[in-house]
């Protein structure tokens, strides 16, 4: 379905749904990104006992039934409890109307890096201390990555839909909103809920603290002091239409999708490349239609360790001549994995919606290795026109968003 | 419109590694299920389909296996047929190929060991790092690229039972959207004393006891001129993925009809150009609204019904994937004729449906 002129049609975002350490719904998570405000706190969503720190960012003032009215809350995990409300919040967000949305054909794509891990821990708890014959049947049936899409479906009642989950870890958030966009732009759908859901579980937790890659105590992005990351855990989910759907409904736009980009390093299981990366931000202005120059921020994927944050300020003065301020969120929602890019996403729609640069909070002093601005503790008002988010994952996933402030003549 | 073609297949199922076994076993209609071996199968199930004599060391090398999963070996050795079956030349330009596979939930038996060692480790960090990337549900995926040089989109799909066509519907829309020149593009699924006691606590009472299968499958998607210019032909065009949801069990024969109708509509194709159906046919009563459905569309059309669970069992997130290779198994070295079309249909538990419709 192309317009007149066998253009692509143009895709916006006009809601957005958030479930985070730092605030649930978006006023309370701009509020957050602009005050630099921190989610951290001890870690509570399994036993910590014999960890020498276990600091994290948790959502700790979900009530699941404020937001999900359709389904039972008891039958879905919690990453799926935090997709449906994203989700949930999303819709009302975009002031669509549950009708309309459902006579829309939409696409439904999560991301995540966990999906319902956690319900994996306790069932391997429970296995340990009755045998596998005395799973609970309840937690089996809920404990599976299609879920937190399907969640969404049954919650808001679709059936002209397409439902995926996409696993491919920390970078899955990217990879769901550019999997809607070219849905949207080749007019396969109507309307798409795009992001990620992630949360805290034990087996995340471990695998990271047994690899020393988890801060003490706070997460400091290309600080000379950082000391990794904080896991954290969310949802975020973007409503997306194309820019005829949402003129002709009146829709407020917070940003336009202008691209993405993906690639995969095909060398290491856990260490980045920054060549490969570098390639992956070519990619996607190749795709967005934009230029390096053309970036006003840069939403890194900013995990704090030395092996990101070094690889990635790498690739970016590899592409940018002159590289834009570098920020990243993770400093204040913490590590929320396959949600964290999705985020990130919702994060600089809202800056281009609100002229700002959210900062990187914990900052005491660059790491010379990194040596870019990285918006340090407060936030930063600024016009933008174009924004980047990066995002990497394990097996050396790279995905990049372009988005772009609307503009009736772009 | 831009039209993938699958232009080769690989499969690894309990009839053996490849196509080859595959093919045979399939369009001969032979069971793979066979009692199990209990003591390495320990768990609820006596019977199932394992891929006889698979390991990541007999089939990947014994280099860096150590920690492989079954699922992300069964991917890594289906992907690299497929390679050497096509010859190197189609990974020449690996930054323009893409690979998009299919997972349940990555391996729930390394996750849960893993889980498992942290509560009984003496300290709950006591495990082993190098078995961490293994919990992770893109590791299937990741693993092909790294051990095939395969440096394109790299994506991970979930969807239950309609993994498979997820994916190649994901495929499809990466290629459209300029971000690949071909797609490799499958799914995987291990067989695991895990996952046979998750099923097993996670089904209704009418499915409990129905058999398990492993096994994967990777179709090369790819333009047809771009295919013939490297001396492929098209097996078959993928004309159109649908995908539908239903509040209840009782509309999914309604959710499976409108699914294949408007497929069908879409592509401009007649039940009766329709020569091989693959549906699910799992899922308990499920799997009967499933067949009725496609009664009610077909009509008086008479294709040939190939029923991959019942030779196989069920495969989970490898079943579609594994159904659309049974399709090309029965088409034929030539491929799908002018004219001629097969469909594949899928349901899933949490009452999302799904089809692809392919043609000659």
């Amino acid at each position: 379905m192309r317009d007149s002129q066998q253009r692509p049609r143009r895709v916006v975002i006009t809601g957005l749904g958030t479930v985070t350490s730092i605030g649930l719904g978006v006023p309370a998570f701009l509020d957050g990104l602009r005050s630099g405000r921190s989610g951290v706190k001890p870690l509570t969503g399994f036993d910590t006992t014999g960890f020498a720190h276990a600091n994290g960012c948790e959502v700790d003032d979900f009530e699941p039934s404020r937001f999900i009215r359709h389904a039972d809350p008891e039958g879905l995990g919690r990453a799926t409890q935090f997709a449906v409300a994203a989700a949930v919040m999303a819709v009302a967000d975009a002031g669509l109307g549950e009708s309309e949305l459902r006579s829309r054909r939409a696409l439904v794509s999560v991301g995540t890096t966990d999906a319902e891990t956690r319900d994996l821990d306790a069932l391997a708890e429970q296995q340990l201390a009755e045998g596998p014959e005395h799973l609970d049947p309840v937690l089996a049936r809920r404990a599976q990555a299609g879920r937190l899409s399907t969640g969404i479906v049954r919650e808001l009642g679709l059936t002209d839909v397409e439902a995926l989950t996409i696993p491919t870890a920390c970078a899955a958030g990217n990879y769901a909103i550019g999997n809607g966009f070219d849905a949207l732009r080749d007019g396969d759908v109507d309307v798409a809920l795009c992001g990620g859901a992630d949360a805290v579980c034990r087996k995340n937790f471990v695998g990271f603290y047994r690899l020393g890659t988890v801060a003490p105590e706070v997460c400091q992005p290309f600080d000379k002091d950082r000391k990794g990351i904080l896991t954290g855990e969310g949802a975020g989910i973007l409503l997306m239409e194309s820019l005829d759907s949402a003129l002709a409904r009146g829709a407020r736009i917070y940003a336009e999708v202008l691209g993405y980009g993906l690639n995969c390093d095909a060398h290491h299981p856990v260490a980045p490349d920054r060549d490969s990366l570098a390639r992956c931000m070519e990619v996607a202005h190749r795709n967005a239609g934009v230029k390096p120059e053309d970036v006003d921020f840069i939403s890194a994927h900013g995990t704090g360790t030395r092996a990101n944050d070094v690889t990635e300020t790498g690739a970016i003065r590899q592409v940018f001549a002159d590289p834009p301020p570098t920020v990243s969120i993770k400093s204040m929602i913490g590590h929320s994995m396959g949600a964290a890019s999705a985020l990130a996403s919702a994060a600089c729609a809202l800056a281009l919606t609100e002229g700002f640069i959210p900062p990187t909070v914990n900052h005491g002093e660059t790491d010379p290795e990194c040596g870019l601005d990285c918006v340090p503790n407060e936030a930063r008002p600024a016009d933008l026109t174009v924004v980047q988010n990066n995002a990497l994952a394990f097996a050396g996933n790279n995905a990049v968003l372009i988005l772009g402030r609307y503009q009736e003549a772009a | 419109m831009n039209r993938l073609a699958l232009t080769a297949w690989s499969a690894v199922t309990p009839y053996g590694v490849g196509s080859e076994p595959f093919r045979a076993g399939v369009t001969a209609g032979r069971t793979a299920l066979t009692a199990l071996d209990r003591d390495i199968h320990p768990g609820p199930f006596t019977h199932g389909a394992v891929i006889p004599g698979f390991s990541a060391a007999a089939y990947v090398g014994k280099k860096g296996t150590r920690t492989m999963d079954r699922e992300t070996a069964i991917a890594v050795t289906a992907v690299g047929r497929l390679i050497a079956e096509c010859g190197t030349g189609l990974t020449d330009r690996p930054e323009d190929v893409g690979l998009v596979l299919g997972t349940g939930s990555g391996s729930v038996q390394s996750i849960m060991d893993f889980t498992r060692d942290s509560l009984t480790g003496e300290r709950p960090y006591h495990v082993d790092p190098a078995r961490f990337p293994g919990t992770v549900m893109n590791r299937a995926t990741g693993q092909s690229a790294i051990r095939h040089g395969i440096k394109g989109p790299n994506t991970t799909v979930a969807g239950g039972a309609l993994t498979g066509l997820l994916a190649l519907a994901y495929a499809g829309r990466l290629y459209r959207g300029g971000h690949c020149a071909r797609v490799l593009c499958g799914a995987a699924e291990e067989y695991s004393t895990q996952r046979a006691w998750l099923e097993w606590h996670g089904r209704g009472e009418a499915e409990r006891t129905t058999p398990l299968g492993e096994g994967g499958a990777v179709f090369l998607a790819e333009p047809p001129d771009a295919a013939r210019a490297a001396g492929r032909a098209p097996l078959a065009h993928v004309l159109a993925t649908r995908f539908r949801a239903c509040a209840t069990p009782d509309g999914v024969r309604q959710a499976v009809a409108d699914c294949v109708r408007d497929a069908l509509k879409t592509a401009d194709v007649t039940p009766a150009a329709v020569r091989v159906v693959a549906p699910l046919g799992t899922g308990g009563a499920l799997a009967d609204q499933e067949r009725f459905a496609l009664g009610d569309v077909l009509g008086t059309a008479q294709p040939e019904w190939v029923r991959v669970s019942a030779l196989l069992g069920d495969t989970s997130a490898a079943a579609t994937g594994l159904q659309i290779a049974a399709v090309l198994a029965a088409a034929g070295p030539q491929g799908l004729g002018p004219g001629e079309a097969a469909l594949v249909t899928g349901v899933d538990r949490d009452g999302t449906v799904g089809c692809a419709l392919l043609g000659g």
